[in-house]
């Protein structure tokens, strides 16, 4: 049992990292991001599921893990025009790269990319 | 009708659907929240809840905490875009409908008739999806609501 201190942690901790994640994408720094999204999400899961015990509050609410084709959540997020479209070039890099969606990606799990490099 | 075709026929249609939505809500006295947002402020997501619900439908899959994704970034959004957690839900509310109201118009269609398992499956999905999103936006909205009393 965790208190809602650690609880508060655990998402602080998660919106830093997305929030970085997102300026890397947002830099055009695509390399191993889709391996780091697929950390973060398993975070995210864990936060979500916690959250849904009813057990602990939001101090801060945990940024949503989906960005596809959000320019308002992006901007909410401080994000400029440049850095969007860097963004949204990373799905697209991920389809490219993967033969995948994002999405796809991210489910498949890192099996899936291994699979791809052998 | 298989579950995928169900979902790709539904597919196909996101671009109505919304536009029904649309109208639907801004129509709505009841709703305040959405007065000040722009048109692709207020559809935001609603395309994505709209391809996650049809990716649960075509694989069958029941809606939960770690594959409604995009429902939890639709409450974040209207969060901070001010709106009231009642009005969200009476937009779902309207989503719900448009949904079902479609899912009636290929159930009797001539082309393309659905079973009435077949119905029943997909509307469970649809369902369950949405009371996800609302059980979350109920937690959200309430626990912001008791730290701003908690703050008096």
């Amino acid at each position: 049992m965790i208190s809602q201190a650690e609880f508060d942690k655990f998402v602080m901790d998660y919106n830093e990292d997305y929030t970085l994640l997102l300026k890397r994408a947002g830099n055009r720094h695509y390399d191993c991001l889709i391996s780091a999204f697929m950390v973060l999400k398993d975070l995210y899961n864990v936060i979500q599921v916690i959250f849904d015990t009813g057990e602990y509050t939001y101090e801060v609410l945990p940024y949503p893990f989906s960005f596809r084709a959000d320019d308002v959540l992006l901007r909410q997020l401080g994000f400029d025009d440049q850095e969007i479209q860097n963004i949204f070039g990373f799905l697209d890099h991920v389809k490219t790269t993967q033969g995948m969606e994002f999405e796809a990606c991210l489910e498949a799990g890192p099996a899936a990319m291994c699979a791809r490099v052998k | 009708m298989s579950q995928a075709a169900i979902a790709n026929q539904i597919e196909s249609h996101i671009p109505n659907l919304i536009e029904d939505w649309t109208a639907a809500v801004r129509e709505d006295p009841r709703i305040q929240s959405d007065e000040n947002l722009t048109k692709p402020e207020l559809i935001d997501h609603v395309p994505a809840i709209l391809e996650e619900i049809c990716e649960l439908i075509r694989k069958g899959e029941t809606p939960a905490v770690r594959n409604s994704l995009e429902a939890r970034a639709n409450v974040y959004v209207r969060f901070h875009q001010g709106y009231t957690g009642r009005d969200l839900v009476r937009e779902l509310s309207l989503l719900r409908i448009t949904l079902l109201d479609y899912l009636m118009e290929i159930s009797s269609g001539e082309t393309v008739g659905l079973t009435a398992k077949e119905r029943h499956d997909t509307a469970k999905i649809i369902n369950l999806y949405l009371d996800e999103e609302m059980r979350y936006a109920i937690s959200v909205f309430c626990g912001a609501a008791s730290n701003v009393q908690d703050e008096r």
